[in-house]
């Protein structure tokens, strides 16, 4: 259960203070597939930045399975975010320099995970998204969409709870953007993730069980949803 | 993040960037090579003249001087620019030597573990050639008791008795201007050495003397490349012309310096404390030691500095390359966040980094060091020290070698805290948008 009340992010930009989030108050129950939709610069990634841990609010609090986020450590953050979510972006954020597996197995390097286990586990994650023959390619020999499926891998591979994607499908043309939705709505279907996608994209936004929008940092629930 | 992995990135991120790493390690090398080469250097000369000393004072000797601080003469002594120092009660106000009394000479030999005392012979010979050449060469004639010469190492000939007369030992270096082929081909030769009186110093009138010694043995080569040892009967009576007094060495005037011998190294230090509570003053193969091991400890410092300066700098270029480092990585730091990586990980990252610029720096550095020191070693042995067989020129003790490689680690470690600590601040969401 991911639950958020009355967060405030602001930003000062030189003289100005930028309202990103405006007290958003939000609900999301386990299991479930929420997406956000809305003009860019409205907020939505500094939101899944905040449900993430990569970010804290400036004013509320969230609270995540009964704890709370807002005076969360930088150690105990870290933790969250190495265990509990995982994030996929638009840009893929591959280390160009690693092959897949090195890529997909990077969380569990910060997990303690020892090598082995860890190779291992990051094969099982390859699989699932269908990449277990790609295990030894580095980023640069692989196509946009095969990038974002090891970028999933590495989001999948510690068994988080929650998948945060931040425009997943941007880069990728239409035929990759296709298996990238399918592969999260299936692993929201199958594994019972909590998944919070952002997007602009209205079409992908309404595979979700709920649809929200997003306008100035404030949130409301989309009135034409379906 | 485990140990393990640690090492595994730290190492890894290294070879990434081949060319920027090997430049920063290089730096580092320099320094550590420097350090070590420049170290081990003292401590080879410092070996070989401690080895020297050595073969020259045994360490069951004690020397004994009349004047309290004769052998304490030091630069304060001279008062450069300072003021002038009061003379206290009996003490010198320059160097000098007196005679030791009857009495004191007898208390020193009535003293436990005194096994036998002898004069020290002063004496200065004015050269020496081969009795059938006029060609005349400088020269050191040292008196020496029987029990002394044990230390002496022959390349032909033997030693001979304190009562001998006419028979000497000469220095190795001699054979070749005195023309002999092979050191067994001087043996039996006749050596003319003459003495002047110790007046001619002065300027004054003075009378020479020249005094006949059949050549009985041959040195190995030392430092001492112009000695020729004669007994101390025959030392006594040049002495004795040579300070123009036949009482010399006698009751009348008793020698100013004793070569005490005790009867066991052990002894040394007890024996020379004795000495010094009866008010006369000591010098023993210890103190010698002692005064090299001061030089060259500072010898070794201001080597060592040279490699430190290099080091300092090669520190700053960790700085600026680690810092480039952290710009470049900006968006991978972010990655590393958003999947879980602490603050604290991500700063003991940059900082192994650091430390193992500095482990391998620093284990190459001496490496070469080693290599260098060991062809330095060989071509001196092959060319100018080919007769000092014995010599290392320079010596890698396990210390410094341990010792570079961990200052190395150390320095490069303290140089990745400030980039590692600006790494471990960026803000994952800045870092991750970052291009």
């Amino acid at each position: 259960m991911i639950e958020l009340h009355d967060v405030w992010r602001l930003y000062h930009m030189g003289e100005e203070t930028i309202n990103a989030l405006a007290g958003v108050n939000l609900e999301i129950s386990h299991g479930e597939f929420v997406s956000i939709v809305g003009p860019s610069g409205s907020g939505k990634s500094t939101l899944l930045h905040i449900i993430g841990g990569l970010d804290s609010p400036t004013r509320g609090s969230i609270v995540v399975d009964g704890r709370d986020l807002s005076k969360a450590s930088d150690k105990e953050l870290s933790s969250y975010r190495n265990k509990k979510v995982g994030f996929v972006f638009q840009t893929f954020n591959l280390q160009p320099t690693y092959n897949a597996l090195e890529n997909v197995a990077l969380p569990l390097v910060f997990a303690k995970v020892p090598l082995g286990k860890r190779n291992q586990m990051a094969r099982e994650a390859l699989n699932t998204v269908g990449l277990s023959d790609r295990v030894r390619h580095k980023p640069g020999e692989l196509s946009g969409g095969e990038r974002q499926r090891v970028g999933m891998a590495r989001a999948l591979v510690n068994n988080p709870k929650i998948l945060l994607a931040d425009e997943p499908t941007g880069n990728l043309d239409s035929k990759s953007s296709e298996r990238i939705m399918e592969l999260l709505t299936r692993l929201n279907r199958e594994r019972g993730l909590t998944l919070v996608l952002v997007t602009h994209d209205l079409a992908r936004a309404k595979n979700a069980n709920r649809m929200l929008q997003m306008h100035d940092g404030k949130l409301t629930e989309s009135a034409d949803f379906r | 993040m485990s140990f393990l992995d640690l090492l595994r990135t730290a190492f890894s991120n290294l070879r990434r960037r081949k060319l920027r790493s090997s430049l920063t390690i290089l730096a580092i090398v320099i320094g550590a090579g420097l350090v070590s080469l420049l170290v081990s250097l003292g401590i080879g000369m410092q070996g070989f003249l401690t080895d020297q000393v050595r073969s020259v004072v045994r360490s069951d000797v004690v020397m004994v001087a009349s004047n309290p601080d004769l052998f304490q003469l030091g630069l304060d002594g001279m008062g450069i620019g300072g003021k002038p120092q009061q003379i206290s009660g009996n003490q010198s106000g320059g160097f000098n030597l007196e005679p030791l009394t009857t009495q004191e000479i007898q208390e020193v030999q009535a003293l436990k573990h005194v096994e036998r005392i002898d004069p020290f012979i002063i004496l200065q010979a004015d050269s020496v050639r081969l009795k059938d050449s006029q060609t005349r060469f400088r020269t050191d004639v040292t008196p020496q008791p029987e029990y002394d010469m044990e230390l002496i190492k022959l390349v032909a000939g033997r030693k001979f008795a304190d009562q001998t007369h006419g028979e000497c030992i000469i220095a190795n270096q001699y054979l070749d201007v005195f023309g002999f082929n092979s050191p067994n081909e001087a043996l039996g030769q006749e050596v003319i050495i003459r003495v002047k009186q110790a007046v001619s110093l002065f300027g004054l009138p003075a009378q020479a003397n020249e005094y006949s010694f059949i050549i009985v043995g041959v040195t190995e080569k030392t430092l001492t490349s112009t000695e020729i040892i004669v007994s101390l009967t025959d030392g006594e009576a040049m002495s004795r012309f040579w300070a123009n007094t036949p009482d010399l060495y006698t009751e009348k005037i008793p020698p100013a310096i004793l070569e005490v011998k005790v009867d066991g190294s052990q002894y040394t230090d007890q024996v020379a404390r004795e000495v010094k509570s009866l008010g006369l003053s000591t010098v023993t193969a210890t103190d010698m030691l002692g005064i090299i091991g001061t030089i060259f400890g500072i010898v070794k410092a201001i080597l060592s500095a040279f490699g430190l300066i290099a080091l300092a700098v090669a520190s700053l270029s960790i700085v600026n390359t680690l810092i480039m480092s952290v710009y470049e990585r900006t968006r991978e730091i972010g990655v590393m966040k958003a999947v879980g990586a602490s603050k604290g990980t991500i700063r003991i990252l940059f900082t192994a980094e650091g430390a193992a610029i500095g482990l391998l720096g620093g284990a190459i550095g001496v490496a070469i060091a080693y290599l260098l020191g060991f062809a330095i070693d060989r071509i001196a042995r092959a060319t100018f020290l080919k007769d000092f067989q014995t010599i290392h020129v320079s010596v890698f003790p396990w210390w410094l070698i341990i010792g570079v490689i961990a200052l190395t680690t150390v320095i490069a470690t303290l140089a990745a805290l400030y980039p590692a600590h600006r790494a471990a601040r960026l803000d994952p969401i800045e870092s991750l948008r970052y291009e």
